[in-house]
């Protein structure tokens, strides 16, 4: 006997699918899979190229979109492999030296670049010092430019000499902001700038002196990760690549956070989507129930029934797919349109990725939640065409729920990368998922008896409902995760926005001081508190360097590159404290007080830096003070709020153990803008005394939070558009049935009036029911993000329960809105297709 | 062996129900040669649809054998019963059963298209126009009447020009006049093609029109007339 070839069965789908095209058939699913895909490519492109923008500005911490840096000079070959690829670059070469002028001598941190510094960013100076700022490119060769600072320090003015090794330079503007040191605010000694043509007249820098060679580079994202992998592999022990998001705690935080926050996003509109997949290819295939049975009489087999229906699924997913990215793409220009003038208009155009991934996405989803619809198709018994009430045996729910499962969870991990919270999350959805729809069957069993007194309307509408109390439960459950989806997309959006409003309030610490000695101490803290409402704590600093743990050499035990590395590289900062720092929180151990075994004292390390360095409570370290070893013993871990601009450290010890050696004090506080003078007088009443101003490292993270802000309420959007739609889209995927019913009641001489009641109370309900499932679902859902993706404390949200209100409004309207059809369907047409 | 292209043999069928094992057919033989027309009467319940489930293979029997082109249906999958359909069966049913989405012309076309004709469309063309639909080809079932949409039906059965011929009610949802017309059409076209005619119909009229006749009644054959 012969088989249907797949040529043929490809050409049939084909026709049939232009057919169903035609007679209307596929708009719902259409639809649906177009909202999927448009949403979620939008939101990819979206926030890639917002992505983009905030490395961007995260990049001018670097100056540069990459840098390589060492302690000798680049070889010529790293250089060319950077040129070749057509990579701008320029060259700095940082050290610190004794700068001369005529009052006196002062150790200064200088940098020679070239013409073409800052590749990132922009260089700012004055004219003089504490003048308005101006924007342009460095010195010339023989100009050099300084701090205020060192200027009060040299008692310097504009024009003046100074000498840097064995070359005279002269003065000629004030340097207020070069980018990639201004959030180094660790480092103590003034800035100057130089032109690097006149480094080598200075005679500094020689063999074996302290020097740090910077190559930045400037390109397109493919050239800089082409360059990436042609350098790494050779790199001296000496050297390292940073890019922007290894550029700055600050902005890696908030860039990280909003990155999550977008992915969950366009998760949430992909679920949404998801759902309406789900009921329109349930709607699809209970559709072809009798188409199914008929090619079955007509001679096709089960696989040829199941594959012909399958490739007119694909065929149609594919098209759907196709024209959902191209609309998201075309969606995201409209966004980037409206956003011109807060976004850089130098951003390179998206590539095909974003579209790709939201084809993929929609392909996914279609795959996980309508074939199991489709799988009932396989299973229509051929007698069906006999006898119309036969229908296919259901298939196992292990298939039907564990594919949507493996699809939900495929997208969740390709969105947040994280397998661990992937798992919470669905986990925690499948829970609530079941203990809810038992709930709501409970719910809807008990209303059986309260139905019998009801009104008319009532009894119809709700009659619906009881009448498959299981196809209810689950379209309560479908409408309540449309809600809570789009419910915990806006609480997360209010509270993300909270928390970096409360990381950077406005009298946020914009200065330091660092080097504040401790015959001073006093003096400069009185001081700062007329000065300042109110400043952080002075904390001592005593510079040392970790060099062993566990009696073992740290050199070993620590991998190259990570944090760890870098944390014994350069001298800590020690301090010691009575009491925790207000925005550190204890991880493991204990403050002092509860007594620890040994002789040692104590020190409290900061969690990342242990992780790193694999130290667990209980760990001796042992430090080099200037010559001087100590040894202590790890009694807690803390976790540091490294966006806090307060001081923070390492290395917390317990009081009495550090205090015979040589320490200075440093604390960071708010100076409101225009008390410039205040600050000069500070300086010169203390005058070694380091103040930093931070200023303009907080406007740009502030900026970056703007960015993100608005990308989060226009992704909210999105997202709540994208729900709407495809709550119209779900409801029309029970139009059939209704449509039915309503041509029935109006043949029985049901006025209008009564059906539009009766469908308001059947939507009502199940509005409602909806918004109470998603207020629950999002406490439980929000609790576990907060918890595990955020790091943010979570409380309960009470204005949660207006949402089954809400639900109650919204899906009453859109279910009397959506369902129109069946209204005004006449009831002899109707009754006729019976 | 005879040359009977439709038998049974000793068919009967059991369905479990809540009150236990029910035989909703019992012992019954037949046997149809080419060209032949058979009429299935007997009031709701009695057992006909039932039959003509088995006979067409559409169902299998609980005891006793369906022989179909000489094979035993009972020895083949569903899949294979299925190709069997595809060779040698046809089928009108009491609901018309045509596909919503396919107009007059795709819905007499798809068991050609199955089949891989080349010249599906003028071959469902000319069969439309013979059933007298040559105006109406690209209307959608809902657009035609009852009586239209049962010739549709019909010249879609007659499309793969099968050997037998199924018909469950073919004028059931019909007004008597319709009725008379649509087996006019259907008499016709079996005897202009020598196709072997099963229907299953509660009308007298269309039922004595065929050649044979069984009258069923709770499951049991009660009456057979013979030519």
């Amino acid at each position: 006997m012969k088989r249907v070839p797949f040529t043929r069965l490809f050409s049939l789908a084909a026709r049939q699918l232009l057919r169903d095209a035609r007679a209307g058939e596929l708009r719902v699913l259409f639809f649906a899979l177009l909202v999927a895909v448009a949403a979620s490519s939008a939101i990819g492109y979206f926030s890639a190229r917002l992505n983009d923008a905030m490395l961007l500005r995260a990049s001018e911490f670097l100056a540069a979109d990459l840098r390589l840096s060492g302690s000798s000079p680049a070889s010529q070959q790293q250089i060319d492999a950077g040129l070749k690829l057509g990579l701008d670059h320029a060259q700095a070469v940082e050290f610190s030296s004794v700068v001369a002028a005529q009052e006196g001598i002062q150790l200064a941190s200088v940098k020679a670049a070239n013409s073409l510094y800052p590749l990132r960013g922009e260089l700012r100076s004055a004219a003089e010092p504490y003048a308005p700022e101006e924007v342009g490119s460095g010195p010339r060769p023989g100009e050099v430019w300084a701090e205020a600072r060192l200027m009060v320090a040299l008692n310097l003015k504009i024009g003046d000499e100074l000498e840097i090794g064995a070359k005279t330079l002269r003065l000629s503007r004030v340097l207020t902001y070069d980018p990639d040191t201004a959030g180094d605010f660790y480092s103590l000694t003034p800035r100057v700038l130089m032109h690097l043509d006149d480094l080598a007249a200075t005679e500094v820098v020689q063999p074996g002196s302290r020097v740090r060679f910077r190559e930045l580079w400037r390109g397109d994202a493919n050239a800089l990760a082409a360059y990436r992998q042609a350098v790494e592999a050779g790199l001296e022990p000496n050297q390292r690549l940073d890019d922007a998001r290894d550029g700055n705690r600050q902005v890696g935080g908030a860039l990280g956070r909003a990155e999550r926050y977008l992915n969950l996003a366009s998760l949430a509109a992909v679920l949404l989507a998801g759902v309406a997949v789900a009921l329109s290819a349930a709607r699809f295939a209970a559709r072809r129930f009798d188409a199914s049975a008929l090619l079955r009489c007509l001679g096709l087999s089960r696989r040829e029934t199941l594959a012909l229906f399958g490739l007119q699924l694909a065929l149609l997913g594919l098209i759907a797919c196709l024209i959902g990215a191209l609309l998201g793409w075309a969606g995201q220009h409209v966004l980037f349109h409206l956003l011109r003038g807060l976004i850089p208009d130098d951003l390179p155009p998206a590539d095909l990725w974003p579209a790709l991934a939201g084809m993929a996405t929609g392909l996914v989803a279609l795959a996980g939640f309508a074939l199991p619809p489709l799988a009932a198709l396989g299973r229509v018994p051929p007698l069906r065409v006999l006898r119309r009430d036969m229908l296919p045996v259901p298939a196992s729910s292990w298939l039907v729920y564990g594919a949507a499962l493996i699809a939900l969870g495929l997208i969740m991990w390709r969105l947040s990368l994280d397998l661990r919270l992937t798992l919470a999350l669905l986990g925690g959805g499948l829970l609530a998922a079941l203990l809810l729809g038992g709930l709501l069957l409970l719910g809807l069993q008990s209303l059986r008896r309260l139905l019998q007194r009801a009104a008319l309307p009532w009894r119809l509408g709700l009659g619906q409902l009881l009448r498959h109390p299981l196809a209810a439960a689950g379209q309560a459950l479908a409408f309540g995760l449309i809600l809570l989806a789009m419910a915990l997309i806006a609480l997360l959006r209010g509270e993300l926005l909270d928390t970096w409003q409360d990381q950077l309030p406005e009298d946020a610490p914009n200065h330091f001081a660092l080097n504040v000695l401790p015959a001073e101490r006093d003096a400069f803290a009185a001081r700062l508190a007329e000065l300042s409402p109110h400043p952080a704590p002075l904390y001592p600093v005593v510079p040392g360097r970790l060099i062993m743990i566990n009696g073992e050499p740290v050199r070993q035990l620590v991998t190259k590159e990570s944090r760890g590395e870098r944390a014994i590289q350069r001298d800590l900062s020690l301090t010691w404290a009575e009491a925790l720092p207000s925005d550190n929180l204890l991880t493991a151990g204990n403050w002092w007080g509860a007594a620890h075994a040994s002789e040692l004292p104590g020190v409290s390390v900061e969690s990342e830096l242990a992780e790193s360095l694999q130290l667990k409570l209980g760990d001796r370290l042992r430090f080099n003070v200037g010559g001087i070893e100590r040894e202590a013993q790890v009694t807690s871990l803390r976790q540091v709020d490294w966006d806090s601009f307060q001081p923070n450290f390492y290395m917390i010890f317990e009081p009495q153990t550090l205090q015979d050696l040589p320490a200075t004090y440093l604390t960071s506080f708010y100076l409101p803008p225009g008390q410039d003078a205040e600050l000069v007088a500070l300086s010169r009443a203390f005058p070694s005394v380091t103040l930093l101003q931070v200023d303009a490292l907080l406007a740009q993270l502030r900026s970056i939070l703007a960015q993100v802000t608005l990308a989060i309420e226009y992704v909210l959007l999105f997202v709540l558009a994208a729900g709407i739609t495809v709550l119209l889209a779900g409801l029309q995927a029970t139009l059939d049935e209704r449509i039915r019913q309503g041509a029935l009641l109006r043949a029985l001489g049901a006025e209008r009036k009564l059906l539009i009641s009766a469908r308001r109370a059947e939507f009502g309900l199940l509005g409602a029911a909806a918004g109470l499932l998603a207020a629950l679902g999002c406490e439980l859902v929000s609790f576990l993000l907060y918890r595990y993706a955020f790091d943010m404390s979570w409380q309960p949200h009470p204005w949660l329960l207006l949402l089954p209100l809400t639900g109650a409004l919204l899906i009453g309207l859109a279910g009397v809105l959506g369902t129109r059809r069946a209204l005004n369907a006449s009831p002899l047409s109707v009754l006729r297709e019976g | 062996m005879t040359s009977s292209i439709l038998a049974a043999r000793n068919l009967s069928k059991v369905v479990s129900s809540a009150e236990g094992e029910l035989t909703i057919l019992h012992d019954l033989d037949l046997e149809l040669s080419k060209g032949d027309s058979l009429a299935i009467v007997g009031a709701s319940g009695s057992g006909k649809s039932t039959l003509l489930g088995l006979l067409a293979g559409l169902d299998l029997p609980s005891g006793g054998a369906v022989l179909l082109a000489g094979k035993n249906l009972s020895e083949l999958d569903e899949d294979q019963r299925a190709r069997l359909r595809a060779e040698h069966v046809g089928f009108v049913f009491q609901s018309f059963q045509l596909l919503d989405s396919l107009n007059a012309l795709e819905n007499v076309m798809l068991p050609l298209e199955l089949e891989g004709h080349a010249d599906a469309r003028q071959r469902a063309r000319t069969l439309l126009e013979r059933v007298g639909l040559g105006q109406r080809l690209t209307h959608y079932p809902r657009q035609l009447s009852g009586g239209e949409q049962q010739r549709v039906a019909i010249a879609r059965a007659f499309a793969a020009e099968p050997d037998v011929l199924f018909a469950d009610e073919p004028t059931g949802n019909l007004d008597s006049h319709t009725g008379e017309r649509i087996s006019d059409l259907l008499f016709q076209l079996n005897q202009e093609r020598g196709t072997t005619l099963v229907l299953v119909t509660h009308d007298e009229r269309l039922a004595h029109r065929c050649q044979r006749l069984i009258r069923l009644e709770a499951g049991h054959l009660i009456d057979r007339v013979e030519p």
